[in-house]
């Protein structure tokens, strides 16, 4: 095991703690609802989870709009998350004094503000009324 | 059109702007105020078509009307005055400026700019204060037209002053063009304004149609200008002509373009046109169906003297050409003997005046091209006056007189009441035209006919001597006139428009029969209706506003006679013309014709014709005044000498000895059944067999164009049949085809 | 950087404006909702005013286009605000405002409706700045997108649907065939930046013939963005959409994503062409023609055939929506004329208006787009209730029968608007029409200018139909009313006054097009000798010397050497 030797474990350290930590939080949240949650079995709720839809049947069938409005919702957050990452992970490279850095920081808060339009727009929509 | 513009941008009245390329001599900015004189009739004009559309119905036109042409006649003075001899141009407007290259002759710039020289001055001071005096004696005649009509009347007047104004201001051909269209264009409407009468229709249309051939030649003249000059202003135009008078001067006649021979003569043929010469003279006899004021102002003193205008005024381009003055001398020269010798067998004295009209003009071009645009200009200076006096004196008898004009049916007019001034008033006028010695009229004829004996050497002569001939037959119809209408026994026989007084419905021919019926019939000297007529008539006098313009144009004529003692070389036009583009003076007497140069005469020999032997110049005086007596002593004998009734005369007994040619001359030599035969009927075959090929070919042609898109479309309609599929497989096949075609062209 | 930014500034604007839009519109008081057309106008007026302030400054061989570019599309976006006005959701707002309704944030479409025509406007804009395939792209599909929403919600009823799907799907196609196109042509010449593709083009040129795949591209790219332009073999489309749309959105589908698509066009052929006929001011192909023979051969093509079937099938059409789709088709054809005339190589003297076809295009849009306005907003400001309570727009040419005696301003507006598209003399149309018959004359193409000449004669047949049936007959049995939007009527008679008040503005917007379409001069960076011997190495290989089209031929060593023009 003289290669795992070379490998600085501690590095991967962090890493783990994650991981036990998802964990933790997974059966933490399992348990928890089987203690405390109430229990009302019926067939519907018996079904294999396909995000409310029967599993069993015609796939040519309407379904609730909403589930696009979701999707779509999703949709936003989710680039939001895939720009940030590659902004945070680059942003600290730039050195303090260089102009761009204004541009920089003032580019993905411009980001941001259109995320907080869509979200305003979603929200004046109705998109998070579930009624 | 890179710094140019479809769309000129407005800068109307930019007071001096600065024209790089009018490159030509002394020529100095203008002022500013010149374009008021073009303005203001427009804004008459305009005021009038106002009045029209708001149903005015008092005198307001005529009075607005007199006040804008004196205030455009004041200008005009005042132009004369600024101007001091020189040369200037003031662009007020920018109107055309397009170029499509950046070459010699790629940009074609027409402004709405004024080129005042002195020619220009003594043509605007006659044109804008006799419109001034025509516009108030108008103000009474046509009073029985009160309403429409009369803002109509006055609206194509002013129209006509602004028009001409163009002409004769504009500094480049195409203002001028512009301007001699829309003479012809008021001269149309205004003759036409009895537009119920179908005559005077007639006659509108004549003149109209006529006047484009010489339009057409004008116009191509222009092109032909700018092709080869590469411009259309004056000042450009005879910086460029300028060579070749030098060539010419110095014996190189060789050294001219035949374009640049080309393009007087084109303006000739325009300048027949509008000015009635031979062969286009016939629309002007009848153009006297219009309102008498119209007659006078138009079709005598001012639009008829466009012609002579433009050749004065292109006179270096003329100088130029081999032929054109010579054509102009044999033109001018039969034209006053074959309208002469009409006018002699014609009643209807407007008609007579008409025909005099165009014979003084063949003396006008007869001057030009005896290199004596001098004498022309005077003449037609002093012809304006007294031929406006001629033609309104007829116009006061035809008001007065429910529309009489024939000469065998009034007698006497001047001595009854009230007519004095119109009597005393066509005297003048009279002695003016038959060029009785110390008249104005004999002055600026002898001027024309001493030079057709000077200038053309031994070849021409003969034009001098009809010249010459002429003058005996003018004083003869002229005094006819006289003799027969204003003094002898007192009596008449009104015409048949007793309301509209104008309104007189005769033509040519059918005036002579009714004519001859009445002849006989006897009236008493104090003015009984003639039979016929239901009702007493008493002829009415004229008012205070046509005795007080005859009396005006009446001084005016004999005043006219005082320029001639004015100055050197004949006096004050003639110093106005020879500072102006007109001039020949500078060269000597006529040394730089193309014409003389061409071996007509040797140049080297004496270029002065005699005269019994002697300088015309000097004997001229006494010959032609002698003719003039002449002619006058036989109108008094045939006309005057012991005539009892307005019908008959001495001259009567003549008129069989003669056979048929004085029936030949009161049908005025049948040129107009000439022209029919010759031109309307072989026309009117012509456009019959275009109607068939118009019908069956062009129509045909047009419908297989309008039935071939219906066609296509059809064939094309299954590809829009609104399916998805269709259209995206169509868009696939599409773009398939585009690349295969391609690439097979490629390839 | 900044200063890069600077030229987005009107787009930047749009955008804030679509957000702001985007949330007012849907807040649930009404005064706040009806704002949303003023705030779009305020939007884009002040879009406008700075982008009349841009300086032109973009690195494309056409990098005057986007001051002037942005301005038209601004400036006609106003109107189109106007006459877009109560497009949507009118009955639900009628309902709303006599309390038989409650506001629905989820029914309402105004908000999209409006936001999305900012977005459009928007990417039309962004067209002109593209200085990239890739920005091209995006911008020319942030043009089309909305357009597809607003035509499917613009009336309700499946005629506005079917018309949405099928303009959606066949746009997806055109997209992706001009998609391909791009990537060909990064493939052919290894750059997205357009300035370095016209410099590898113009090198590949001017170093004998062209890569064959980047001339694919090319051509691809061209006849995909025809859908935008609505140019055959893309213009199957046209009439069923524009039939489908309400009037409005058909006006803004004529103009915006036409505009985008010329400009597209103008600046994909600007890669490939006339600059490049001067390489560091030499001309390599002898003046004229420096566009590649096979993208000649296929505009030249596309125009003859575009023109010539808009024309022949609006003669047919009883509809006056479909009419006026196909004579957009037409009149894309009548510019493609000028798309091909191109600049007169990058000359700064004698670069005149009359001469310079990028500049006709670029002005005709703008006339186009002023004249189909009128006619759109006439059709738009009449209307009837059908037999269901929904308020139909006038559309055959029996609805607008004695329109100028029942109601004079809509007739009016028929009558100049008509005239004007047909291109009469003195109208507005004329001058856009004169630019492309001067541009084609002087760029010595004479048969394309026939062409023209006999379409615009079969045009008068259709345009003249109009104005005579709303101007000459008698008004009888139409049941149709003024609308009562007072807006639209109000666009219409704007766009008519425009057809006579902008004739007095035509010199300096034709300046301004002529200072637009003025082409970079190209620089590769080589001398002629290097030029030259890339041409003699290149030369002796067979098939590249025997191109038959007029513009291609490579010239023979030497022969426009002081051959100056």
């Amino acid at each position: 095991m003289s290669t795992l030797g070379e490998v600085n474990l501690s590095s991967y350290l962090p890493l783990m703690v994650v991981v036990l930590m998802a964990a933790t939080f997974a059966a933490i949240n399992i348990v928890g609802t089987l203690l405390i949650g109430p229990k009302r079995p019926g067939k519907t709720k018996g079904l294999t989870y396909e995000s409310g839809m029967n599993p069993v049947g015609t796939a040519r069938k309407r379904f609730n709009v909403r589930f696009y409005l979701i999707a779509m919702v999703f949709l936003v957050f989710d680039v939001e998350i895939v720009f940030l990452y590659p902004w945070a992970a680059t942003y600290p490279n730039l050195a303090m004094s260089d102009p761009d850095r204004v541009i920089w920081f003032w580019r993905i808060l411009f980001f941001l503000f259109t995320t907080v339009v869509a979200y305003v727009y979603g929200y004046r929509k109705g998109v998070f009324r579930f009624d | 059109m890179n710094s140019g513009s479809i769309i000129p941008v407005l800068n109307l009245l930019a007071a001096g702007a600065e024209e790089g390329h009018a490159s030509a001599g002394p020529v100095a900015h203008g002022p500013w105020w010149v374009a008021l004189i073009v303005v203001l009739p427009m804004l008459g004009a305009m005021l009038c078509g106002a009045a029209a559309a708001l149903k005015v119905r008092s005198k307001l036109p005529a009075f607005l009307t007199v006040g804008l042409l004196g205030a455009s006649c004041a200008l005009a003075v005042s132009m004369y005055l600024e101007l001091a001899g020189g040369r200037s141009i003031t662009v007020s407007y920018r109107w055309i400026d397009f170029a499509w290259g950046t070459g010699e002759g790629q940009r074609l710039v027409a402004n709405f700019g004024f080129y005042i020289d002195s020619l220009t001055c003594l043509w605007m001071l006659f044109v804008t204060g006799l419109a001034t005096l025509i516009a108030l004696y108008a103000s009474e005649y046509m009073s029985h037209d009160q309403g429409v009509g009369y803002c109509r009347f006055f609206a194509a007047f002013n129209l006509f002053v602004f028009s001409m104004a163009c002409l004769v201001m504009g500094d480049n051909l195409l203002l001028l063009y512009l301007g001699w269209e829309g003479v012809g264009l008021c001269s149309y409407l205004l003759i036409g304004y009895f537009y119920k009468r179908p005559a005077a229709v007639a006659a509108a249309k004549k003149a109209f149609i006529v006047n484009r051939i010489g339009d057409l030649a004008l116009a191509l003249g222009t092109m032909l200008a700018f092709v080869h000059f590469g411009s259309v202003e004056y000042a450009v135009i005879f910086a460029k002509a300028q060579p070749y008078i030098e060539a010419i001067k110095s014996g190189h006649l060789d050294q001219v373009p035949f374009v640049v021979q080309v393009i007087p003569l084109l303006f000739m043929v325009g300048a027949f046109g509008k000015s009635a010469q031979l062969p286009l003279y016939v629309w002007l006899p009848d153009a006297m169906e219009g309102p008498t004021p119209v007659s006078a102002l138009i079709h005598a003193a001012t639009m008829v003297t466009a012609g002579v205008y433009l050749i004065a005024r292109t006179y270096p381009i003329f100088l130029c050409s081999e032929y054109a003055l010579p054509v102009v001398a044999w033109v001018g020269a039969l034209t006053a003997l074959l309208a002469a010798t009409i006018g002699m067998a014609q009643f209807d004295i407007k008609r007579i005046m008409a025909y005099s009209t165009v014979s003084q003009l063949g003396y006008m071009f007869a001057g030009l091209a005896f290199l004596s645009s001098a004498g022309a200009a005077y003449h037609v200076f002093t012809h304006a006056f007294f031929k406006a006096t001629l033609f309104l004196c007829c116009g006061a008898v035809m008001h007065g007189f429910a529309g009489q004009l024939d000469l065998r049916k009034l007698s006497g007019v001047a001595f009854m009441k009230g007519w004095g001034i119109v009597g005393l008033a066509m005297l003048i006028g009279c002695l003016n035209l038959a060029g009785v010695p110390f008249t104005a009229g004999f002055f600026s004829k002898d001027m024309i006919l001493a030079e057709s004996f000077v200038t053309m050497g031994p070849g021409y002569q003969v034009l001098g001597w009809v010249l010459l001939l002429t003058a005996g037959l003018t004083a003869y119809y002229t005094f006819r006139v006289f003799f027969r209408v204003f003094v002898g026994p007192k009596t008449f026989e009104p015409g048949d428009e007793l309301h509209a007084h104008d309104d007189h419905g005769h033509d040519a021919h059918g005036h002579d029969s009714r004519g001859d019926a009445h002849a006989e019939a006897e009236h008493g000297p104090a003015g009984h209706a003639a039979p016929g007529h239901g009702h007493d008539f008493h002829p009415h006098a004229p008012g205070w506003a046509i005795n007080l313009v005859l009396l005006i144009l009446a001084a005016a004529s004999i005043a006219a006679a005082l320029p001639y003692f004015m100055g050197e070389h004949g006096g004050w036009v003639p110093k106005l013309v020879h500072e102006s583009s007109a001039t020949t003076i500078s060269d000597g007497h006529g040394s730089t014709a193309a014409f003389l140069a061409s071996g007509l005469h040797e140049p080297g020999a004496s270029a002065h014709g005699t005269l019994f032997g002697q300088d015309p110049h000097k004997i001229m005086y006494y010959v032609s005044g002698a003719i003039g007596a002449v002619g006058i002593a036989i109108a008094f004998v045939l006309h005057y000498a012991g005539r009892k009734t307005a019908g008959t005369s001495r001259a009567d007994a003549l008129v069989p000895a003669l056979g048929p040619v004085a029936g030949w001359a009161r049908r005025k030599w049948l040129v107009d059944e000439l022209y029919d035969a010759l031109v309307r009927t072989p026309l009117w075959v012509l456009s019959h067999v275009f109607h068939l090929i118009d019908k069956l070919l062009i129509d045909g042609l047009v419908n297989l164009f309008g039935w071939l898109p219906r066609a296509a479309a059809q064939r094309l309609r299954p590809t829009q049949g609104g399916d998805l599929h269709g259209y995206a497989a169509g868009m696939a096949v599409g773009l398939g085809a585009v690349l295969i075609l391609v690439w097979m062209l490629i390839l | 950087m900044i200063e890069r930014l600077s030229l987005l500034y009107p787009e930047i604007v749009l955008f804030l404006g679509a957000c702001l839009v985007m949330v007012i519109g849907l807040s649930p008081k009404r005064e706040v909702r009806s704002l949303c057309g003023f705030a779009s106008a305020g939007s884009l007026l002040i879009a406008g005013l700075l982008a009349i302030n841009t300086s032109a400054g973009n690195t494309t061989p056409l990098p005057g286009l986007l001051p002037y570019v942005k301005a038209i599309l601004a400036g006609v976006g106003l109107l189109l605000v106007l006459l877009l006005s109560g497009v949507v959701d009118r009955r639900d707002e009628e309902e709303i405002a006599a309390g038989r309704r409650a506001f629905s944030a989820m029914r309402s479409n105004r908000a999209e409706f409006h936001a999305f025509f900012l977005f459009s406007l928007m990417g039309a804009m962004l067209c002109a700045t593209a200085d990239d395939l890739i920005w091209l792209f995006l911008a020319l599909e942030l043009t089309s997108l909305p357009t597809y929403v607003m035509v499917a919600v613009s009336t309700r009823g499946t005629r506005a649907q079917e018309a949405g799907v099928k303009y959606f799907f066949l746009g997806a196609l055109g997209a992706g065939i001009f998609l391909y196109g791009f990537a060909l042509l990064y493939g052919g010449t290894g750059s997205t930046n357009l300035a370095q593709i016209a410099r590898e083009l113009a090198r590949q040129g001017a170093a004998g013939d062209i890569n064959p795949i980047a001339m694919a591209g090319l051509m691809l790219a061209v006849v995909g963005v025809s859908f935008k332009i609505a140019a055959v073999p893309m213009h199957f489309y046209t009439p069923d959409v524009y039939q489908g749309a309400a009037a409005p959105v058909s006006a803004m589908l004529a103009f915006v994503p036409k505009t985008a698509g010329f400009v597209t066009i103008l600046t994909l052929v600007s890669c490939a062409g006339w600059s490049y006929g001067f390489v560091d001011g030499r001309d390599v192909y002898g003046a004229g023609f420096a566009l590649p023979a096979e993208l000649r051969i296929a505009l030249w093509v596309i125009a003859a055939l575009t023109m010539t079937v808009g024309n022949v099938m609006a003669v047919l059409q009883t509809s006056i929506k479909r009419m006026l789709g196909y004579s957009s088709v037409a009149h894309s054809g009548y510019m493609l004329v000028g798309v091909l005339a191109g600049a007169a190589a990058g000359e700064e003297s004698g670069y005149s208006f009359a001469q310079s076809g990028v500049a006709a295009v670029l002005f005709y849009l703008l006339v186009y787009g002023v004249g189909n306005l009128g006619a759109f907003a006439v059709l738009a400001s009449m209307e009837r209730r059908n037999p269901d309570g929904e308020l139909v727009e006038a559309d055959e040419f029996g609805d607008v029968r004695g329109l100028c005696r029942s109601s004079p301003l809509a007739g009016w507006t028929m009558v100049l608007s008509a005239l004007s598209l047909l291109g009469l003399p003195p109208l507005l149309g004329f001058f856009g029409k004169f630019g492309l018959f001067s541009a084609g004359i002087a760029a010595g193409d004479y048969a394309l200018v026939v062409i023209l000449g006999l379409n615009s004669a079969i045009a008068a047949f259709y345009y003249l139909r109009l104005v005579a049936v709303s101007l000459l007959d008698e008004p009888q049995g139409s049941t149709y009313a003024p609308t009562t939007i007072l807006a639209r009527p109000l666009a219409g008679a704007v766009s008519a006054l425009g057809v006579i008040v902008l004739i007095a503005f035509a010199e300096p917007l034709m300046q301004a097009a002529t200072k637009a379409g003025r082409v970079a001069p190209m620089t590769l960076g080589v001398s002629p000798e290097g030029v030259r011997r890339a041409q003699t190495t290149e030369l002796p290989e067979p098939g590249t010397g025997d191109r038959g089209a007029p513009s291609g031929a490579p010239a023979p060593e030497g022969e426009h050497d002081g051959a100056g023009h």
